[in-house]
């Protein structure tokens, strides 16, 4: 029986998202980005059971219905407040009371961009968008504090959400990002997040996902570095029923520079598939990635680094890392790096490691009287400290630690399994 | 405080003690000595607790308690203390955080109060000090990057700190300079009192010289074979182990016929 649906699915899900696409109710703004969206739609496959690039992670959950309807419910009252200046998104709607933001920034109810959002997911994001947020940040402004976007999803019933945020950061200007996903219950949050950079331009971004396990989240963050700008990106991630993560960066004008960071955690029954693909597509550009995994219980973690140099691409420097750490031989961690280089003039370096706790290292916190749990957790924590440390807000480093700790912490009854 | 009789051992499943017997009261420093390979650090570790250092034979009782039925930290919690031979690395857990979390559990287990963080500083600044460690190494990843004498001072410091009431010093003079020889020297005789027992196992007696033991015992093919006072180990440094181990097969031959 789940044979014959898994079997479908793919079909059923493309023919639900037309459908939903066709119903919708968009601002005027988004019109031009839907059709052109839908076309594209209506020629795409959604993923099935071969599909290479969906091979660790099984659409199997979405039979649940999540897109036969949209995600319809309310806020908590008390949202995080990471920064003064902040917009709201629930269920992809802004809710204006909450929008507060700096000068030299605008804000559109209104998304255009479609170059590199190509999976079925972020299609139907544009297709079926009924509101949508863009941020432009003015040339040469420099917006002190930092911006905290919350996407919200909140619902009682397996349904689905399609939230979206464009930044264009213009030609020197500078901005710390810090977007945010907040949520619980049976809610699929389909987000994209488009960014463009020109030239001197500067963005510190941060991508915290720490909703809850029962929600589901499929997404593409998109970087776009049209000039010759920097981008220091950080992503915390905790693995939930269903997180599938797409980041894309395209390295467009020479100079450009793109550091990304992350960690990801899979504790319990989560998935996390992380799918990072960088583009240089012009000499002389910089791309380093570093990413930290880890993954307990039953946990399923995946991580595919993709860089794609290409042929007139001399010059690159491109790096990549990710090291990997598996709390229970009961969790499971996949990392892949994938290399296409078309020319020779390039440095790039790549590594991926998964291991376990270190017996010694913990035998020597225990015979300290550090019980054997805490000894775990201070090595976990340990082994993502480099990356916590090197988050330039303090802020967001304040909101990461007990985050962290708790992610980390013991399971009840994790022990006995483990012996 | 410490009573070891007839203990038999394997590590990974190679049996490396073989009928081990050892007392140690309170107020007693014991020095052991014996050749490379003789099972020193496996008797360390077998105390301590560590993964895979087995106990398949005899007993070891630690303040009347069986050593064998306690996680590694209750041992700790209980008032031993075992300085490494090799102190671990742990990068991204700083010393601070390592002290902090080591003698929170182990004074809450022994209902000794609480040191809040201002005095859990002080208190570390003071036992850095003590063993001439520049308190910037408690900012620093355990024992990351240290040189080989600054771990066995961070040993001492983190003894000095957690004041075991059973101290067993696996090597702890190996990779000192003579400074800093007679600085670890003066922390561990800080520590001796009627209450505590104090193990040495080295290869020197110029460790003795400065923490002169009351008992010093060899220990050789996973066994002691000679136990004496403190003149043992000038012997031992004059004439070698040869002439103990010789003796020694013929000992064992008698014994293997008894037991
Ligand atoms: N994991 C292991 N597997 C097999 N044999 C081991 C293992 N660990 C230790 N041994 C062996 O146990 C014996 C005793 O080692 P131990 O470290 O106790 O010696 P020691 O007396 O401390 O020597 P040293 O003076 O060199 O420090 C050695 O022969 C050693 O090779
Ligand atoms: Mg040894």
């Amino acid at each position: 029986m789940s044979g014959d649906n898994a079997l479908n699915l793919p079909e059923d899900l493309k023919t639900r998202a037309l459908e939903n696409a066709r119903q919708a109710t968009p601002v005027e703004a988004l019109a031009p980005l839907r059709q052109e969206a839908l076309a594209a739609l209506e020629g795409a496959a959604f993923p099935g059971r071969k599909t290479e690039a969906w091979k660790y992670t099984s659409l199997y959950a979405l039979t649940d219905g999540h897109l036969a309807a949209r995600a319809e419910g309310a806020a908590p009252e008390d949202l995080p407040r990471l920064s003064d200046y902040r917009l709201v998104l629930v269920n992809g709607r802004l809710d204006e009371r909450h929008t507060t933001l700096p000068e030299g920034v605008s804000l559109g109810r209104r998304a255009s961009r479609l170059e590199g959002l190509t999976t079925p997911f972020a299609l139907y994001n544009g297709a079926a968008l009924e509101d949508a947020v863009t941020l432009d940040v003015a040339a040469n402004t420099d917006v002190s504090a930092p911006i905290q976007v919350l996407h919200v999803s909140a619902g009682d019933a397996p349904s689905h959400c399609n939230t979206r945020l464009e930044v264009n950061l213009a030609a020197g200007s500078r901005l710390t990002l810090i977007e945010q996903y907040l949520g619980a219950g049976p809610v699929l949050t389909n987000a994209v997040t488009a960014i463009q950079a020109a030239d001197n331009a500067r963005l510190t971004h941060y991508r915290l996902q720490a909703d809850a396990g029962d929600s589901l989240h499929i997404g593409t963050l998109l970087f776009q570095q049209t000039g010759v700008s920097r981008i220091d990106s950080y992503q915390l991630m905790a693995g939930n029923r269903l997180r599938r993560n797409d980041v894309r960066a395209f390295l467009d004008k020479s100079g450009a520079e793109l550091n990304m960071h992350g960690i990801f955690v899979a504790r319990d029954r989560s998935h996390i598939d992380n799918q990072l693909c960088v583009e240089h597509r012009v000499p002389e550009c910089t791309s380093n990635q570093v990413y930290r995994g880890l993954a307990g219980e039953k946990g399923r973690a995946v991580l595919n680094g993709r860089i794609h140099i290409h042929p007139g691409a001399k010059g690159t420097l491109a790096e990549l890392s990710n090291k990997n750490l598996l709390l229970n031989p009961g969790a499971e961690i996949d990392t892949k790096p994938e290399l296409e280089i078309y020319n020779d003039d390039v440095k790039c370096a790549h590594g991926a490691t998964v291991g376990q706790l270190d017996a010694l290292q913990q035998f020597y916190l225990q015979s300290r009287g550090i019980p054997l749990a805490e000894a775990k957790r201070m090595l976990s924590l340990g082994f993502v400290n480099e990356l916590i440390m090197s988050l330039p807000d303090q802020t967001v480093a304040d909101w990461a630690q007990p985050w962290l700790a708790a992610e980390l912490g013991q399971r009840p009854g994790a022990d006995e399994e483990a012996a | 405080m410490l009573e070891i009789r007839d203990l038999h051992a394997s590590v990974a499943g190679q049996p490396i003690l073989k009928g081990l017997n050892l007392t140690v009261k309170p107020g007693e420093v014991h020095a052991i000595m014996g050749p490379n390979g003789s099972g020193k650090s496996t008797l360390a570790n077998v105390l301590a607790g560590r993964d895979n250092y087995e106990i398949t034979g005899g007993e070891a009782l630690f303040e009347g308690k069986s050593l064998a039925e306690l996680e590694p930290e209750e041992r700790a919690q209980l008032g031993l203390f075992l300085a490494f031979q090799y102190p671990v690395e742990i990068p991204g857990v700083s010393n601070m955080e390592f002290l902090k979390a080591a003698l929170e559990a182990t004074r809450a287990a022994q209902g000794k109060e609480e040191w809040d963080s201002v005095t859990l500083l002080r208190k570390a600044r003071e036992a850095c000090k003590q063993v001439d460690l520049d308190p910037q190494f408690l900012k620093r990843g355990v024992n990351e990057g240290f040189s080989g004498g600054e771990k066995k001072r961070n040993e001492i410091m983190q003894m000095l700190l957690m004041e075991p009431k059973l101290a067993l010093l696996d090597e702890t003079d190996s990779g000192l300079d003579i400074d800093a020889l007679q600085t670890v020297a003066k922390g561990v005789n800080s520590l001796r009192g009627p209450e505590r027992g104090i193990v040495l196992v080295t290869h020197y007696q110029r460790l003795l010289d400065y923490i002169v033991p009351d008992h010093v015992h060899v220990l050789s093919g996973g066994r002691i074979i000679k136990s004496g006072g403190k003149e043992l180990a000038l012997e031992l440094e004059q004439h070698g182990y040869g002439w103990l181990t010789d003796d020694q097969n013929g000992g064992n031959d008698k014994e293997d016929r008894t037991a």
